[in-house]
C-alpha cells in the first residue's frame, strides 16, 4: 500500500544528523526546505506486510528471539520510498554534493516517519499489541535473514525492493523489519550491546551512550 | 520463427505461484528449487491450463537463472530441461487428447538483483545471464516469454539476449503501478517504444493489478504501437494482510471479455488466476476476433522513463563533445566524468530535451569510451541521447548500452557509411541523423541536397527502418565563407519537409563563424530554419537567446497554447537589450569584482558565482598557481579549521568546497587552453569496497580532496579488489582510499588492502567508514584511518610531501 507521510521532516533531528549541534544551523532553513520539496516528489513510500506465526519465520541469533518472547505471532514488514530517491541523490551529487548531504539524511528520517507510520497501520489492522521494530543487521540477528524476510512478503514483486549479493537494499532507502504481534502488551527487547555485532565498533558506545535510549 | 499473433486469438495460462502453494510448496521454498524437486507436480498444473484452454503456457523457469543455482545443486541445463520437460508432457498430451497445437514459453523473470545505476549488476552481466538461460531452453521452447519486469533495462539486455541467442519469437510484459509506471520509472510509452524497435512480437502488462486497473493502461498501450498488445493481470488486488486476491473466476472473466471487445487477442492470468479463471477467458474467446491496432508514428525518443514526442521544437544540447573545448577534451582523457556530467547538468537544467554525446578526441578508443560517457550520462539524467560519432563500432557499443531509443548522428549519402551504420540503427531501433552530403561533398544547391536526402530514406527503409525515425540534416554552412548559399539549406529544409514529410535537425551556430556578434547572427538564422521547418536544433541551450526565440516560435505558432510556458519562462524577468559595446561589458565586470567580499569570503559562504568573478578578477594580476597557493588553498584551510572546531558544519564545509570547486575550474579551464597540464598530486584512486553500496561518504571525501589539488581516480562503488590493483598498477598510484559502511563488508576492505600490498608494497592505504575504528584500521593492515575528508587531506599531504 502507499504510505502518505504528511509531518513535516523534523528539523532537529535533521540536523544531529548532519552532526550540527542544537542552535548552529540557523541558515539551513532554505536548504531544509529545498530537500524536502525535493524528496516528497522523488519518494513514493510504500509499505507491504504479512502475519505469520513466529514458528514459521526462520530466526536466527539471540537478540530477535528475545524480542518476540511472548507473542505468538509476528508482522514481516517491508517500507521503500522507491527508486526515484536513489535517482535524486545520484543527480544531486553531481549538481551539489551539499545538498545530496542533506537529502540523504532528510530522506533516512523520511523512510522512519514512513515506517512509523505503517507500523501504525499494522497494529489497526491486526487490532493486536505490537512489539517495536527489528530489523535483520540488528543485534545479532544476521544480515543475511534480509533474503528470508524480503520473500515472507514478495517485496521484490508487491514495492519492488530488491537485494544484492551482500544482502544490501536497493533502492536504498528501504526498511525491512519484524513486528511481534501478541493479544496481551508486549514490549519487545532491543538488542543489548554485549550481544550486538556492532559492539566493537560503535560510535555510540565509545560515547557512552545507547542506541536505545 | 514467425508467430500469427494479431491474426489469431491466444490464451495463456494463468498463476504458477499460486498452484505451487496449493500443492505444496513452503514459504521457504523458491518455486524454482519446488519445480525442479517436482516436475510431475508442474506438468499436472500445465495440463489443468491446457484443459482451460491455454494455448501458451509458461514453463516454471521464471525462477531459474546461472546465478540463483546454489540450492538447486545442478547446473542451469539441467535444472531447465527438466522444468521444459515438465512443459513438453503437457505439450504432447495436448495434441494426443485434443490434436491442439500448444507452444512452450520459456519464461524468463527478472535476474533478481537490480541493474547499474540503480543496482550493482553492470548491463552486459545481466545479458549473459539471460542468454545462458536462453542457451539452455532455445531447443525445447517454442518461444520466449519475459515477465514481470519492471525496468527497461533488465527488460532490453533479456531481449537482447533472446534474439542474438536463438530464433524464437518474443513477447514481453512488464508489471505497472497504479500510478501507470513501473517501480523503476518505466512509462507505457518508453516501454512502447524501445520493444517496438527492438523487433518483439508481442507486449504487454502482466501482474501487479488486477484486469480493472489493466485495462486502461492496454488501451493506451494499443495507441504507442503496432505490435499486438497483451494482458495476464492478477485476480484483482490482493487483500494487504492475508494476500487473497478479491476476484472469482466468473468476475475474472467477465473483465476480461472487455480486452477482447477492445480487439486485444492475447490474454491470460497472473497471481491469484487458476486454471478456472483461464477456463473463463476462453470461454469468452470464441465470441471475438483480434483486430489491427493503430498508433500515432509522430517521431518520439526515449530514456527508460521519459519520453520526448518531437511534435515541436526540440532542443538537442551540444556541449558535451569536445571538438573546440580544449576542458572537455582533457576531461575525456582523463575520464574525468564529473566535468563531464556537470556540462550535461547544466544543459538540463537550460532546458535541454535530448543531449548530443560526442567524444572525439584523437587517440581516444571512442569504442570503450562512448558505451562508459552514455552509461554514467543515463546514471544522473532522463533525458534521451543523441549518439554522435562517425565510428560504427563505437555507435554500436553505445546503442547496446543505452536504455531506452537513441538517435544516430549520422549517416550521410555515401553507400558505404549507410551499409555500415545502418543495421545497427535497425537493430536496437533507434532514430538516426542521415546529412545531405556524400563522397562527392555537399552539394551548392538544395535540389541536390533533397536527392540525397530522398536516397537516405529509401536505403533506410530498405534496412526495415521505419520512416519516423529518419532526421534529415541540411547543414548548415558558414555565413561569412559560403554567403550564397546559406539559403540553399533553408530551402532544402522546407523541400525535405514538405516532399518527404521528415523530421529536421540542424547544428545552428556554425553559421556565424568568423563574424562579430554571433549571437544575432545564430539567433537570427535559427528563426529563419524554424520557420522552413526545422525540429531539431542542435545548440547550446545555455544560451538563453536562442531559447528564448524557440519559446517565442512555439507561441506565435499556436504550439504553447495560451503561452502558459512563455509565461510561465519569462512572465517574471526584464528583457534587457543585448547589445551593448565591448567597452562597457569591461567596466560592468570590473564592478563586479570591486565588490565588496573577497575570495575567503566568497569560499566561506559557498558563493559560487562570486568566487568565479573574484578568481577572474585575482588572475588579471597574478598567475594560476599563486591564485591556487595563496587564495583558494588558505580560503579552504580556513574552512577546514571551522568544521574541525565545530564552527562550520558538513553542509557549509561542502558548499565552500563547491564554490571554490568553481575557482579551480576557471583555473583549469585557462591552463588547459595553454595547454598547459594543471599541476595537481596524484593519482589517488578512491572505492568503495566490493559488496557496499554505500557511496555518498566516499564521494565527500572525493571532492574535498580534489579541492587540495589531488588528482582523484574515483571507482565507484562495490569495486572489486581486483579493479583497485589492477587500476593501482595502470595508474602507478602511491595512494589508495577505501570505504565501508558494513561489519559486513570490513572483510572485503581486509582483502582489498592485502590484495593492494601485495601487488604495490610502498602504496599508502587511508581508510574510512561508519564501522571503522583506529584500532581496527590498524589491524587489517591500512596506513591511515581518517575519520572525516579532512583527515583524509592530510594523510595525503603527508605521503605526497615525504615522498617528494
Amino acid at each position: 500500500m502507499d504510505i502518505n507521510v504528511t509531518k513535516p521532516i523534523d528539523r532537529g533531528k535533521w540536523m544531529t544528523m548532519l552532526g550540527i549541534p542544537a542552535g548552529g544551523g540557523a541558515d539551513l532553513e532554505e536548504q531544509f526546505a529545498r530537500a524536502e520539496a525535493l524528496i516528497r516528489t522523488g519518494a513514493s513510500p510504500r509499505g507491504i506486510y504479512r502475519v505469520m506465526d513466529v514458528s514459521d519465520i526462520r530466526l536466527e541469533g539471540f537478540s530477535i528471539q528475545k524480542h518476540l518472547e511472548g507473542c505468538m505471532q509476528a508482522a514481516v514488514m517491508a517500507v521503500t520510498l522507491g527508486a526515484g530517491i536513489d535517482g535524486l541523490l545520484r543527480r544531486e551529487q553531481v549538481r551539489d554534493m551539499a545538498s545530496a548531504v542533506v537529502i540523504d539524511c532528510g530522506a533516512s528520517l523520511y523512510i522512519e516517519e514512513a515506517c512509523d507510520i505503517f507500523a501504525e497501520v499494522i497494529r489497526t489492522e491486526t487490532g493486536l499489541f505490537t512489539t517495536s521494530r527489528f530489523s535483520p543487521g540488528y543485534g545479532d540477528y544476521p544480515l543475511y535473514c534480509q533474503e528470508d524476510v524480503l520473500r515472507y512478503v514478495d517485496g521484490q514483486r508487491k514495492i519492488g525492493i530488491n537485494i544484492t549479493d551482500d544482502y544490501l537494499m536497493v533502492p536504498r532507502k528501504s526498511v525491512t523489519a519484524i513486528v511481534g504481534l501478541a493479544d496481551h502488551p508486549v514490549a519487545g527487547r532491543l538488542a543489548t550491546c554485549g550481544e550486538c555485532v556492532l559492539k566493537d565498533k560503535c560510535t555510540l558506545r565509545k560515547e557512552g551512550k545507547y542506541c536505545g535510549d | 520463427m514467425a508467430i500469427d499473433f494479431g491474426e489469431k486469438i491466444y490464451i495463456l495460462d494463468g498463476g504458477m505461484g499460486t498452484m505451487l502453494q496449493e500443492a505444496g510448496m513452503s514459504p521457504d521454498e523458491s518455486s524454482a528449487e519446488f519445480g525442479v524437486r517436482n516436475p510431475h507436480i508442474l506438468t499436472e498444473i500445465h495440463n489443468k491450463y491446457v484443459d482451460a484452454g491455454s494455448d501458451i503456457i509458461y514453463a516454471s523457469t521464471f525462477s531459474i537463472n546461472g546465478r540463483r543455482l546454489d540450492k538447486l545443486n545442478m547446473s542451469l541445463q539441467e535444472a531447465v530441461n527438466i522444468v521444459l520437460d515438465a512443459a513438453a508432457a503437457a505439450k504432447e498430451r495436448a495434441m494426443k487428447l485434443y490434436g491442439r497445437e500448444v507452444k512452450v514459453a520459456l519464461d524468463i523473470g527478472p535476474v533478481g538483483q537490480l541493474l547499474e545505476p540503480m543496482g550493482t549488476l553492470p548491463f552486459e552481466e545481466a545479458l549473459e545471464i539471460f542468454a545462458e538461460l536462453v542457451r539452455a531452453g532455445r531447443d525445447k521452447a517454442d518461444i520466449i516469454a519475459i515477465e514481470t519486469m519492471t525496468d527497461l533495462y533488465e527488460v532490453k539486455a533479456a531481449v537482447l539476449a533472446a534474439k542474438e541467442n536463438s530464433d524464437l519469437p518474443v513477447m514481453v510484459s512488464m508489471s505497472f503501478e497504479a500510478n501507470g509506471r513501473t517501480f523503476t520509472g518505466t512509462s507505457l510509452e518508453a516501454m512502447a517504444l524501445t520493444l517496438e524497435g527492438l523487433g518483439v512480437d508481442a507486449m504487454g502488462i502482466n501482474c501487479s493489478l488486477g484486469p480493472d486497473e489493466i485495462f486502461p493502461m492496454i488501451m493506451k498501450l494499443k495507441t504507442l504501437t503496432s505490435v499486438p498488445v497483451f494482458a495476464k493481470p492478477n485476480a484483482g488486488l490482493p487483500d494487504p494482510s492475508t494476500g487473497a486476491y478479491a476476484m472469482d473466476a466468473e468476475d475474472f472473466a467477465k473483465k476480461m471479455s472487455g480486452f477482447f471487445r477492445e480487439g486485444v487477442g492475447i490474454l491470460g492470468g497472473c497471481c491469484g488466476t487458476t486454471p478456472e479463471f483461464i477456463e473463463g477467458i476462453s470461454k469468452e474467446a470464441g465470441l471475438y476476433e483480434t483486430s489491427p491496432q493503430e498508433c500515432d508514428r509522430t517521431l518520439s525518443l526515449c530514456s527508460g522513463s521519459n519520453v520526448v514526442k518531437v511534435d515541436h521544437v526540440t532542443v538537442i544540447g551540444e556541449r558535451i563533445n569536445p571538438t573546440g573545448k580544449k576542458r572537455l577534451k582533457q576531461a575525456l582523457i582523463d575520464e574525468d566524468y564529473d566535468y563531464i556530467l556537470s556540462q550535461a547538468m547544466e544543459q538540463i537544467d537550460a532546458g535541454a530535451e535530448i543531449l548530443d554525446v560526442n567524444v572525439g578526441v584523437p587517440k581516444l578508443d571512442d569504442v570503450k569510451m562512448l558505451p562508459r560517457v552514455v552509461k554514467k550520462l543515463q546514471s544522473i539524467t532522463d533525458l534521451p541521447l543523441q549518439i554522435d560519432s562517425g565510428n560504427p563500432e563505437a555507435i554500436e557499443a553505445a546503442l547496446r548500452v543505452y536504455n531506452g531509443k537513441a538517435i544516430v548522428n549520422s549517416v550521410n549519402g555515401e553507400e558505404a557509411v549507410m551499409d555500415r551504420i545502418l543495421p545497427s540503427v535497425k537493430k536496437y531501433g533507434a532514430a538516426v541523423v542521415g546529412l545531405t552530403l556524400d563522397e562527392k561533398g555537399i552539394p551548392d544547391t538544395a535540389e541536390e541536397r533533397f536527392a540525397i536526402a530522398e536516397r537516405i530514406l529509401t536505403k533506410c527503409l530498405e534496412y526495415g527502418i521505419p520512416r519516423e525515425n529518419v532526421i534529415i540534416d541540411c547543414l548548415t554552412l558558414t555565413v561569412s565563407a559560403q554567403q550564397k548559399e546559406v539559403v540553399e539549406t533553408l530551402k532544402a529544409l522546407r523541400m525535405v519537409k514538405d516532399r518527404l514529410g521528415l523530421k529536421t535537425c540542424l547544428g545552428v551556430s556554425n553559421i556565424s563563424f568568423g563574424l562579430p556578434a554571433r549571437a544575432i547572427i545564430n539567433r537570427t538564422f535559427l528563426t529563419m530554419a524554424m520557420e522552413c521547418g526545422l525540429d531539431l536544433p542542435i545548440i547550446n541551450p545555455n544560451n538563453e537567446d536562442m531559447m528564448a526565440s524557440i519559446a517565442a516560435f512555439h507561441v506565435l505558432h499556436n504550439i504553447d497554447r495560451n503561452s502558459v510556458d512563455f509565461i510561465e519562462k519569462y512572465g517574471n524577468v526584464d528583457v534587457i537589450s543585448s547589445i551593448s559595446s565591448k567597452k562597457e561589458n569591461n567596466s560592468t565586470d570590473s564592478t563586479k569584482n570591486n565588490g565588496n567580499h573577497d575570495v575567503f569570503y566568497s569560499i566561506e559562504k559557498g558563493m559560487g558565482s562570486e568566487t568565479v568573478s573574484l578568481v577572474k578578477a585575482l588572475l588579471e594580476t597574478e598567475d594560476e598557481m599563486t591564485v591556487v597557493n595563496k587564495y583558494l588553498i588558505p580560503a579552504l584551510d580556513r574552512v577546514g579549521q571551522g568544521f574541525e572546531k565545530g564552527t562550520i558544519f558538513l553542509p557549509q564545509m561542502l558548499q565552500a568546497a563547491q564554490a571554490a570547486q568553481a575557482g579551480f575550474d576557471i583555473i583549469k579551464e585557462r591552463l588547459a587552453n595553454k595547454d598547459q597540464k594543471q599541476v595537481s598530486q596524484g593519482p589517488i584512486i578512491i572505492a568503495t569496497v566490493k559488496g557496499d553500496i554505500h557511496d555518498i561518504g566516499k564521494n565527500i571525501v572525493k571532492v574535498i580532496m580534489e579541492n587540495y589539488g589531488f588528482e582523484m581516480i574515483d571507482l565507484g562503488k562495490d569495486v572489486s579488489p581486483e579493479l583497485i590493483v589492477e587500476t593501482v598498477l595502470a595508474r602507478d598510484a602511491r595512494m589508495v582510499g577505501l570505504s565501508a559502511l558494513m561489519t559486513t563488508t570490513l572483510k572485503s576492505m581486509e582483502e582489498t588492502i592485502v590484495k593492494v600490498k601485495e601487488a604495490k608494497p610502498d602504496c599508502r592505504i587511508f581508510v574510512g567508514g561508519a564501522v571503522l575504528t583506529a584500532d581496527y584500521a590498524e589491524k587489517i593492515g591500512a596506513d591511515y584511518y581518517c575519520k572525516d575528508a579532512l583527515k583524509s587531506v592530510e594523510a595525503a599531504q603527508e605521503v605526497f610531501n615525504e615522498q617528494i
